[in-house]
């Protein structure tokens, strides 16, 4: 009796064991390449989604991971957040420059918005006239018309670093900017209001991009009797957002002034909150505006701190739109079901990620080197660590080519066979390396082995490293890396002087490719911390002692990329397109910063409650100004 | 008596402190990167990041502002008692959020305290009373299965058969009770059962071990030589004595657990004190962090005092000088 309850017992544990391994199973399965099956296919994936008519009502619910993160608040003066750009640009506010909330090149195209047109400079290039339309008034609890002057206030606010402003430096080229930066102004005395319905900013240079840059939020009107409650408190203002968009969020009519008496809008709770509801503006006037739809009644933006649940969610049509990062098995499982496909969107996503190289570090120093890791990593490889196809483009220079209208889009200078690496060609050019003495086609110095790795500690990144590894060690360089979670802090620290790290991606502001050159390549730029241009293209022992950059390396016969810069940056038209597209080849040839490897699409899924969707192709975020949801 | 808690109390000041220094201590040796740089844009200006550091606090030595944080704790700040500072990511009130959190975080721990007290004793007293059968062994098969299974895959697995295909829970997410009973349980019911089955094991085993060793004890032979029934011998004599460890773990997972049922309230998108505090370390928000830790460090020291307060009622030959 005995020995059969042991053998009982012994049986039980089994299938125990085995149910358990089913169910994890499932999921060491998805960890590898999944976008492609026997019966399913990456291909026809749609960048758009209409099922039925697109009507007015209804509740758009979207599942945000794990916290709002925010970078200030949610205040547009210093909210920096794609996500929360996709928001305020579609629902909340109205810069004098907008754009059509659609994909593709034609949602990078520029229209008037709170403008009646997008202006052309007069004065040599160096004067920008704007025309607001009338009869845009902002919503509860200020409730009128919106004025010339309301513009300039946010300008001003945005001038001023103590109100949080992120991205004042775009607008230093208007005449009496940096004097408010510096303290020394209050107002900015190139922007002049000579009526309500007129603003006239006036810069110091000629700036090809700068109506593009008068279609960020932070331009946008702010009342000042609501901006000016929040004065010196950066982020505040983000709970107290006065509309001039299709939607506010939900209590603005409930709070009143003054400032003694004004409360945070109960819709949203802080970015430390669970949830923020936007409801209809009473005060928006559809005729003045051509792009926006504007159908559901009431938008729910609510944080779930479970990615699974996000998805398990949106396919039981809890939520009707996520912003997450679909894990592979999740893309399979839509990839391989007819009915759940047409709701898996992708689109472009106008960024490019890469491994980064300080030039100045070794054995990065080294031109040939650089050229070398172009040619042995195996971006096929990354790329599936992303997920495969469906993720993106395997990028080959700097910008996307969406940035020139789709030029340099065969432009491949590296080109290895199914981007998959090549020894041959990485060893013959480690050969002309001063790391590798016996021309052995191997870095064999010293310098090669042990070289830091700055990685994140991401799913991703523990997918990604073992790849870059590998792949190094074919031309002799082998790396200890380092894990830190939030790895941008450490790598934007000059004197850290990280060699290479794999964490960095770059996605634009605006659609021109001077926010990816001006940011990440101007010496000019460079800064302790904080600093983008990871690779220290530009810097001199000069800049590094004036600006206590703390660099310890070789400074010497860093290649800049200044000149080239201001060059494009007076241009307009093809002619500014052309240029950008020079350089990019001359930094990708002749610099050789980055090893890029990704043009990351967007992926997005949405529920079956949802009618009609489409993407925002300036905030790289769905177009909630076009989104629908059936009622039923 | 009195005066040991009042002695207990002072030294719980103490530990709590050392927590907090300690806390600070690790955000500044760890290299994380400046915490500024987390709060500001692309290229922030150098100005821009002093602001920053200016605004959180940072530009001070740290134990400059660990001084600060403990005069603002005793002082109070515009919100109230204790002053707990605000976040970095968002301005708002640290004392404000863990009051806004804490009833999620208490009440998981409530509901399934309960479920895995009762179910782990009753199991323990079973399989002890009934050793070496099939009852036996199954309960301690459970309690295998209950201590190794990773509490996500449990919570996983719960949703996936419990909501997605039987509906009998309505998935992750949080009701408050006062907006709706009935939402409330149907949302808790499947966390309280998961996190409650990893203690519920250990409380079995732990259980039946104790009992069989106090059922081997003199005076429970005495016990059973009087004439009692083997109910009176169990729950009247034997029981009292087994349960002295028992109230020792349950006060101390319960402590414990008030700043870190990370897993299950990340699973279940409760956005508790654990969640809070898991989110604060990785955006390196300080005040965040320190919040829920001071939070947890009075409730583990709170919790110890009343540990040994009980143990004393239950053990007669326990004395507090």
């Amino acid at each position: 009796m005995r020995r059969s309850l042991r053998l009982a017992a012994f049986a039980v544990a089994v299938v125990a064991l085995a149910a358990l391994a089913a169910g994890c199973g499932s999921s060491k399965k998805s960890s590898g390449s999944t976008t492609t099956s026997s019966s399913g296919s990456t291909s026809n994936v749609q960048t758009s989604y209409s099922n039925g008519t697109a009507a007015k009502g209804g509740t758009y619910t979207i599942g945000w991971e794990n916290s709002f993160g925010f970078t200030d608040n949610f205040d547009p003066t210093g909210e920096y957040l794609g996500n929360a750009w996709g928001i305020l640009d579609n629902l909340l506010v109205r810069p004098l420059m907008g754009y059509k909330h659609a994909g593709g090149a034609e949602g990078n195209q520029l229209i008037g918005d709170l403008a009646e047109s997008v202006p052309t400079p007069t004065d040599n290039g160096l004067t920008y006239t704007y025309k607001l339309r009338s009869g845009i008034k902002f919503g509860p609890p200020v409730n009128r018309a919106v004025t010339s002057k309301d513009v300039a206030y946010a300008m001003n606010r945005l001038a001023d670093p103590k109100q949080g402003g992120e991205y004042g430096f775009y607008y230093s080229v208007i005449k009496g900017w940096d004097a408010v930066g510096a303290g020394k102004a209050k107002t900015v005395s190139g922007i002049t209001t000579p009526n309500d319905s007129t603003i006239v900013f006036n810069l110091t240079t000629k700036t090809g991009d700068f109506n593009l840059r008068m279609g960020m939020p932070a331009t946008a009107p702010i009342p000042s009797e609501v901006g000016n409650c929040f004065n010196g408190k950066p982020g505040d203002y983000g709970r107290d957002i006065v509309s001039t968009g299709p939607y506010m969020i939900q209590g603005a009519d409930k709070v009143s002034l003054p400032c003694a008496s004004l409360k945070p809008m109960a819709g949203y709770s802080g970015a430390n909150g669970q949830k923020m509801i936007l409801v209809r503006n009473p005060n928006y006037d559809q005729s003045s505006d051509q792009y926006r739809k504007n159908y559901p009644d009431m938008f729910k933006f609510l944080i779930n701190s479970n990615a699974d649940d996000i998805y398990a969610k949106v396919q039981a049509g809890q939520y009707d739109d996520e912003t997450s990062s679909p894990q592979p098995k999740t893309i399979r499982q839509y990839v391989t079901d007819p009915t759940l496909k047409p709701r898996l969107l992708s689109n472009v996503g106008d960024r490019t990620w890469y491994l980064t190289m300080n030039l100045t570090q070794a054995p990065f120093d080294d031109i040939h080197i650089r050229k070398a890791m172009n040619l042995i990593i195996d971006k096929e490889a990354l790329r599936k660590a992303w997920g495969g196809p469906l993720l993106g483009s395997i990028a080959t220079h700097i910008a996307p080519p969406v940035m020139y209208n789709n030029g340099l889009s065969e432009y491949d200078p590296y080109s290895t066979p199914g981007h998959t690496g090549d020894v041959a060609k990485a060893s013959a050019e480690v050969k002309q390396s001063k790391y590798d003495p016996g021309k052995t086609g191997k870095c064999t110095a010293s310098a090669c082995k042990g070289v830091l790795l700055i990685a994140d500690t991401r799913a991703l990144d523990n997918r990604m490293v073992p790849v870059i590894q590998a792949d190094a060690a074919k031309i002799g360089i082998t790396f200890t890396v380092r894990s830190i979670n939030g790895a941008y802090t450490t790598i934007q620290t000059t004197n850290k002087n990280v060699p290479i790290s794999e964490r960095p991606g770059w996605g634009k502001d605006y659609a021109d490719p001077y926010t990816f050159f001006g940011e990440l390549f101007d010496s000019r730029a460079l800064i302790p911390s904080g600093n983008t241009n990871y690779s220290l293209v530009g810097i001199t022992p000069a800049i590094n002692a004036a600006k206590k950059l703390g660099v310890t390396g070789n400074l010497n016969g860093i290649p800049s990329v200044n000149t080239d810069i201001d060059a494009c940056q007076a241009k307009l038209g093809q002619d500014r397109t052309t240029c950008w597209e020079n350089l990019d080849k001359k930094l990708t040839t002749q610099v050789v910063p980055w090893v890029p490897y990704l043009w990351a699409n967007n992926v997005i899924i949405v529920g079956p409650k949802v009618t009609h969707w489409a993407y925002d192709q300036f905030s790289d975020t769905t177009a909630y100004s076009q989104v629908a949801v059936s009622q039923k | 008596m009195a005066f040991y808690i009042a002695r207990r109390l002072f030294w719980t000041l103490i530990v709590v402190a050392a927590v907090i220094g300690i806390t600070f201590v690790v955000f500044y040796v760890l290299p994380a990167g400046d915490p500024a740089l987390r709060f500001a844009g692309k290229n922030p200006t150098p100005v821009e990041l002093e602001l920053i550091r200016h605004r959180l606090g940072l530009d001070q030595a740290w134990y400059i502002q660990f001084f600060k944080f403990i005069k603002t704790f005793f002082i109070g700040d515009q919100y109230g008692w204790p002053g707990l500072g605000y976040t970095f990511s968002g301005q708002t009130s640290v004392l404000q959020l863990i009051v806004a959190r804490a009833p999620r975080t208490l009440l998981l721990i409530a509901g399934s305290s309960v479920i895995w007290l009762v179910s782990g004793v009753s199991i323990g007293i079973i399989s002890a009373v009934k050793r070496r059968s099939v009852t036996d062994r199954a309960a301690m098969g459970f309690a295998l299965f209950g201590i190794s299974a990773p509490v996500f895959w449990l919570g996983l697995m719960g949703l996936y058969i419990f909501w997605r295909q039987l509906g009998w829970s309505a998935g992750t997410g949080y009701v408050s009770p006062t907006d709706s009973i009935g939402g409330f349980l149907s949302h808790m019911w499947l966390p309280w059962v998961t996190l409650a089955m990893l203690y519920a094991a250990f409380y079995a085993r732990m259980t039946r071990n104790n009992l069989l060793e106090t059922l081997g004890e003199d005076y429970i032979r005495t016990a059973r030589a009087k004439g009692l029934s083997e109910r009176q011998v169990i729950f009247k004599h034997a029981l009292r004595a087994s349960l002295t460890p028992i109230v020792t773990m349950f006060g101390l997972d319960i402590a414990l657990l008030v700043g870190g049922a990370v897993i299950t309230e990340s699973v279940f998108n409760l956005q508790g004190l654990g969640y809070l505090a898991l989110n604060g370390a990785l955006t390196q928000d300080l005040p965040t962090v320190l919040g829920v830790v001071l939070l947890a460090a009075v409730a583990v020291a709170l919790m110890n005092l009343l540990v040994d307060i009980v143990y004393a009622f239950l053990d007669p030959r326990v004395r507090y000088a």
